[in-house]
């Protein structure tokens, strides 16, 4: 009843102008470089819709090219003939000290043996599919970011790759974030008995290096996919936001506008959610980014290492796998490809958290 | 005197035609100090007195040339002339070879102004090495002799000590010896004693008083407090909003004062000697200043519950308070739990319609005796009796009517709205909670009508507290603690944080709150002249006891204790009692 | 003091038995029924009976807590599922390596990093130091994976600086031949976020009173940078390096696996692959041990160096 009653406080708030987040997105659009972050992370946004939905780069997995179809950047680059591509690669460009092809051969060959792929079987396994799939007839010469080795299209994959990037990384850190904040706030708030529990909680789960209990969950867990890794990151990855919440509801519960509640009476769901949580929600906004570039960087890595996304999906991770191998035969692309979309990316959503971070800063607001 | 040499003797530093500005983005640049121009004598004190963002502090920070590069920027005609030179044209190096050795500078915050990772004995001696080549041993030896001459008890252990581990006073006393280590001709001293307690700024103050004449050297005193400066200046120079408003000799400015700013800082202070009906404002020697929220009040309509109460202390008991104890825990070896009382038994009674101050000064528990009483934090022991209930022993159910009874105005005003909050949501959540209207409409009309009460317009209700200023935020906070009509309201130091003209407004303001409503007041504060003016009983406390509880008029004219005797001498009185 | 580290060490054994709670649940209840995974493809009822009874999973879960108790206590993890190699000698001769590569990239690191985040913080608000900044977020954002690539395909396939991988006998050789590029790489890394986080720990002490104070003495900015304002800015970071240090123990897992560095890193890697639950279990037990007395250890430290800290 008295919720019900309070509750329509809420709501008038934000009609004016003058707000924090109206001030502080004042403040934000006077960033040029957050801007044009903003603006990045918005496009690739833009293109995930657009292949979620099966609009663009639905056909990453046929086989659009001949293998190892150079790029030409929509005209730009000038591939020359095919066959002739291939070894001229080999001899000019790659291999200025190995003399013959036969020679590189052994090299890979060596490195095939020595370095573990662990997706070397599967990939074997799926390669064997791949013959019997129907064969496209007209296959391209070249690709504006040209084709992996059985001539898939690498922007296609390039695409399908951000998709599963930022679904991973957005999802995993709205979970962690959620976790993190709700118990951060309960033991900051509580204190007591309930900070004592959910404080020998975080350090149990803290106590274990980052990567090691990502791969020991992965080891137990024994599945690929993209709601695996989300899992994984979320419900690992909520130590440092409960570390954060919990020392600013701290803060926050001393404060005299929380005692100033506290002498009316306001019951403590309401202190913690309506009073306290719109004055750190700028660190939980903050956090979720940070969280969103650590697991998009981490789902790179676990799906590099076989542990990621399944082998019919795509990740940048899995890219820079097969890219790996295909750089000892001088073919670049894909490395270029996957590595420089990531890196794009999480520039754009490091710059836009830092500029995020400046426009909400309560110290700066105090000058102004 | 001191005036009667330094009057004659010839000028040390001259500043002339002083303007900064700082950078601002997207914004024109805000003037902080505009066209001052004054003189320091050699062996004279003078004093900067201004309210805030009267640019005293960066008129002082400009003369050290510590003002930052990269915003502030000091027109081109400025000039401070120190033995013929235009500091202002100095570089770095120049710069560096007086700080320190020509004129020292001592700050507000002993705490954080010290190194807290290094002794105060290596940060002494660092001027020494530097300024006069000393080697180790000699420095160290000297730096003995300076923290004897600055009075820190067994100055050769002090040495060795960390910040942290010194008191305020001791603090600024080292910071003292610093600034004297290589015997400077000026003294730079920015609100030196504004963070310590009463007591402790009258051993600085004396301090200072007597090292200058000892060393015969000059003092640049800022501080916002004119009495205090009464006491040690030879000179006043009176600053309001980056503009020097009036300058003369101790005795001219406050015999007869001519600007009408400095009439209205002499007068809108409390002060102990006479106790006014009613404390003049600003507003009311400044015509410039539109507002006149006293006007508004006083035709605001009558209260709900008038004040029917007689005029002397024969009204009933509202609050009675016995053997009240509030201690906190600290961890201390393996298992103990170390006790530490903040409040170590407190009683007293609180009438309808009175106000009952309480003093001390800081870490004495005045704040954690209001808070208790509120049950903002659990009681360790005694009774709390409002209006002849028992409410420690009450159910956090059954205390809910008394949170509707027993409101607290806070001592920051910054911080004691939630930011996020529009004012009218701060005002509307108890009117709501505690049904104080029913529906939206009739509790936003409320709120607005508490909004006139205290003296805002009703724009202010869509506002967020950051547009507003200290006092207009201290007001809101009145006016929210007052929806819910309590009949006992806490102000813990409600005008501390306040310039001293604002202050003058809130004080009003409160008295005539009561007047109309006939709410009680327990008023905390640290200011003895404040609760003078304002209270009718008076209760003293140090380290967690009561040391004597009295009537107003009584208790200052005839204290009982020593303690109480020591507070009431160390309040500044205004005007230079001649030195030593 | 003492009864300051009795108590934290009292306090740690809540958290060990979370930390043996926690990987009891992961391996033994999440993980399924390892005798299905160590009997493989070719199992029967008898065999699978017998897997389960040599490794007490038939038993009571208390049984086996107490099992994987006693196994940490005597550090008998038994012998691992697909090698056969006890699980301590494993752990004894993986750590070396691991530490050859991370001890002198931490040190130097460290170091390198300090350096120049105080050259970067005094040049503050200039364009050099958001240029800096900005490069670093770059830097940051490459993945290591493409660090790692594209370093061995330069500098070990193309140019022939160093060996592609492979590791050796003496410490002498691996520190100078074998670890050099992994440490390149790991410095290159690792120094941009370090920059930024000491650089903002330096940003926050520029600005405190006490620098002010400095100045107001006549001190020179390089005396108020690196003795003032360095001594308290080591604060924060000393605690950032005491809480990385379990890290030496773990090695880093993708250098150590595109190297071939038989280190702990590669270990783990190679017992994820293989669902080898022993090995993953020992060293992650061990590892977080190792962790709770480098917070004890960084806490004791941060006492050592902030005289305003008291222990509670």
């Amino acid at each position: 009843m008295t919720e019900a009653i309070l509750s329509s406080v809420t709501t008038v708030a934000e009609k004016r102008g003058n707000g924090f987040w109206s001030l502080a997105w004042q403040r934000f659009r006077d960033d040029r470089v957050g801007l044009v972050s903003l603006v990045i992370v918005a496009a690739f946004l833009v293109v995930v819709l657009l292949s979620a939905t099966g609009l663009v780069a639905g056909n990453w997995n046929q086989e659009v090219a001949i293998h190892d179809a150079p790029p030409d950047l929509w005209g730009l680059l000038k591939p020359a003939a095919p066959a002739v591509v291939e070894n001229a690669m080999h001899q000019e460009q790659v291999t200025p000290t190995a003399e013959s092809i036969e020679e590189w051969k052994n090299i890979e060959a060596m490195l095939s043996a020595t370095v573990v792929d662990p997706l070397a079987d599967t990939l074997q396994a799926l390669g064997a599919d791949h013959e019997t799939v129907a064969v496209v007839k007209e296959k391209r010469a070249s690709l504006p970011f040209g084709g992996d080795r059985w001539g898939r299209d690498v922007l296609s994959k390039t695409i399908k790759g951000s998709q599963t990037s930022i679904i991973v990384g957005l999802s995993a850190a709205l979970l962690a974030t959620l976790l993190g904040t709700v118990l951060g706030a309960l033991a900051g708030y509580y204190g007591g008995r309930i900070d004592d529990a959910l404080n020998w909680f975080y350090n149990v789960f803290s106590a274990i290096p980052y990567l090691l209990l990502i791969l020991a969950v992965a080891a137990v867990l024994q599945q690929r996919g993209v709601t695996t890794v989300i899992l994984i990151l979320g419900l690992t990855g909520w130590s440092g936001v409960f570390r954060l919440i919990r020392a600013e509801y701290i803060k926050h519960r001393g404060r005299e506008y929380v005692q100033a509640a506290h002498a009316f009476g306001v019951p403590n769901r309401r202190i913690l959610f309506f009073h306290i949580l719109p004055n750190v929600f700028h660190v939980v906004l903050v956090n979720i980014s940070i969280l969103a570039v650590g697991f998009i960087k981490a789902e790179v890595i676990l799906s590099y290492l076989g542990f990621g996304v399944k082998v019919d999906e795509v990740s940048w991770g899995s890219m820079l796998n097969d890219a790996q191998g295909e750089l000892i035969l001088g073919r670049w692309w894909e490395l270029v490809a996957a590595g420089g979309a990531m890196a794009l990316l999480v520039t754009a959503f490091s710059l836009l958290t830092d500029a995020m971070r400046d426009a909400m800063d309560p110290k700066i607001q105090k000058a102004s | 005197m001191v005036s009667e040499n330094a009057s004659t003797s010839p000028t040390l530093f001259s500043i002339e035609r002083l303007s900064v500005a700082f950078l601002r983005r997207r914004q024109s640049p805000f003037t902080a100090v505009r066209e001052v121009t004054f003189t320091i004598r050699e062996d004279e004190t003078v004093a900067l007195v201004g309210e805030s963002g009267s640019g005293k502090s960066v008129t002082a920070l400009a003369m050290m040339g510590l003002l930052p590069k990269y915003n502030a920027d000091i027109a081109s005609a400025s000039r401070v002339v120190y033995q013929e030179r235009n500091l202002l044209r100095n570089d770095d190096e120049a710069w560096r070879r007086l700080r320190g050795a020509d004129m020292a500078m001592i700050f507000q915050e002993p705490m954080t102004s010290l190194n807290p990772v290094f002794t105060v004995g290596y940060q002494m001696a660092e001027v020494l090495r530097l300024h006069k080549g000393l080697s180790a041993a000699a420095a160290q030896a000297r730096c003995v002799e300076l923290l004897d001459e600055v009075g820190l008890p067994e100055p050769r252990r002090a040495l060795a000590r960390y910040p942290s581990q010194l008191s305020g006073g001791q603090q600024q006393r080292a910071m003292i010896a610093m600034a004297l280590a290589c015997t400077p001709r000026l003294l730079i001293a920015d609100e030196p004693t504004t963070a310590l307690d009463v007591t402790v700024q009258k051993q600085i103050v004396e301090l200072l008083k007597t090292l200058k004449a000892r060393h015969r050297m000059s003092i640049l005193f800022i501080s916002h407090d004119l009495a205090l400066v009464g006491e040690l200046a030879d000179r006043i120079i009176v600053m309001r909003r980056g503009e020097i408003r009036e300058e003369g000799t101790t005795e001219t400015i406050f015999s007869s004062p001519r600007d009408r700013y400095t009439q209205a800082l002499l007068q809108c202070r409390p002060r102990l000697d006479e106790v006014p009906s009613r404390l003049p404002t600003i507003d009311d020697f400044m015509a410039e200043v539109s507002a006149e929220p006293q006007k508004r009040l006083e035709s605001a309509e009558p209260s709900p519950t008038p004040s029917s109460q007689g005029e002397r202390g024969d009204s009933p008991p509202l609050l009675e308070v016995s053997q009240l104890k509030k201690s906190f825990f600290k961890r201390e070896g393996l298992w103990r739990r170390h006790e530490i009382p903040a409040v170590k038994g407190a009683s007293f009674t609180l009438r309808r319609g009175k106000t009952l101050g309480v003093v001390g000064e800081s870490g004495c528990g005045k704040t954690t005796l209001g808070l208790t009483l509120l049950r903002l934090h659990r009681a360790t022991g005694g009774t709390v009796r409002f209006d002849g209930q028992d409410v420690l022993s009450l159910s956090d159910e059954a205390f809910m009517p008394y949170r509707r009874r027993m409101q607290i105005v806070f001592q920051n005003p910054y911080a004691s709205l939630n930011p996020r909050f529009t004012v009218g949501q701060s005002l509307l959540e108890p009117i709501l909670l505690h049904r104080m209207a029913v529906g939206r409409s009739a509790a936003t009309t409320l709120a607005l009508d508490w909004l006139q009460r205290v003296g805002l317009d009703r724009e202010a209700f869509d506002k967020y507290p950051h547009e507003f200023s200290g006092g207009q935020r201290q007001r809101i906070a009145l006016a929210r603690a007052l929806t819910v009509e309590p009949e006992l309201l806490v102000c813990d130091e409600p005008v501390s944080a306040l310039d001293v003209s604002v202050q003058a407004q809130i004080l009003n303001l409160l008295k005539d709150l009561q007047a109309q409503l006939g709410v009680s007041y327990l008023f905390i504060s640290h200011d003895l002249a404040v609760v003078r003016y304002l209270c009718d009983a008076v209760m003293v406390m140090r380290d967690g006891e009561v040391v004597e509880t009295g009537d107003v008029d009584s208790l200052y004219r005839n204290p009982q204790s020593v303690y109480t005797r020591q507070l009431l001498e160390a309040v500044p009185r205004g005007r230079n009692q001649g030195t030593a | 003091m003492t009864a300051y580290i009795i108590r934290r060490l009292l306090q740690m054994i809540p958290t060990m038995l979370g930390v043996v709670l926690l990987l009891f649940v992961l391996f033994n209840w999440v993980g399924g029924d390892p005798a299905y995974i160590l009997a493989g493809k070719m199992s029967n009822e008898a065999q699978i009976a017998n897997i389960r009874h040599q490794l007490g999973v038939d038993q009571p879960a208390y049984v086996q807590i107490g099992i994987f108790l006693k196994q940490i206590v005597t550090a008998d993890f038994g012998s691992s599922w697909s090698t056969n190699e006890p699980v301590s000698d494993i752990l004894k001769t993986r750590l070396g390596p691991s530490l050859t590569v991370m001890a002198p990239l931490m040190v130097l690191g460290t170091l390198l990093a300090i350096a120049l985040s105080l050259v970067v913080a005094r040049l503050r608000r200039s364009l050099t130091d958001r240029t800096v900044m900005v490069a670093c977020t770059v830097g940051m954002s490459v993945s290591i994976l493409v660090y790692i690539i594209v370093f061995q395909y330069v500098f070990a396939y193309r140019l022939g600086w160093f060996p592609v991988q492979g590791w050796g006998d003496s410490l002498w050789t691996n520190l100078t031949t074998f670890a050099v590029l992994p440490i390149l790489i790991g410095l290159c890394v690792g120094l941009a976020p370090d920059l930024r986080l000491y650089r903002s720990f330096v940003l926050d002490e520029i600005d405190q009173d006490y620098v002010r104070t400095a100045r107001a003495k006549g001190l020179s900015e390089m005396r108020i940078l690196w003795i003032h304002v360095l001594r308290n800015a080591s604060i924060p970071i000393v605690t950032c390096v005491m809480s990385s240090l379990p890290a030496l123990l773990v090695g880093s897992f993708l250098i150590e696996r595109f190297f071939s560095i038989p280190g702990i890193g590669r270990e783990v890697l190679l017992a994820v692959e293989r669902s080898d639950f022993p090995v993953i279990k020992a060293i992650a037990v061990y590892v977080a041990f190792a962790t709770m007395f480098a917070n004890l250890a960084a806490d004791l430290i941060y006492k050592a160096v902030d005289p305003r800290v008291e222990l509670k």
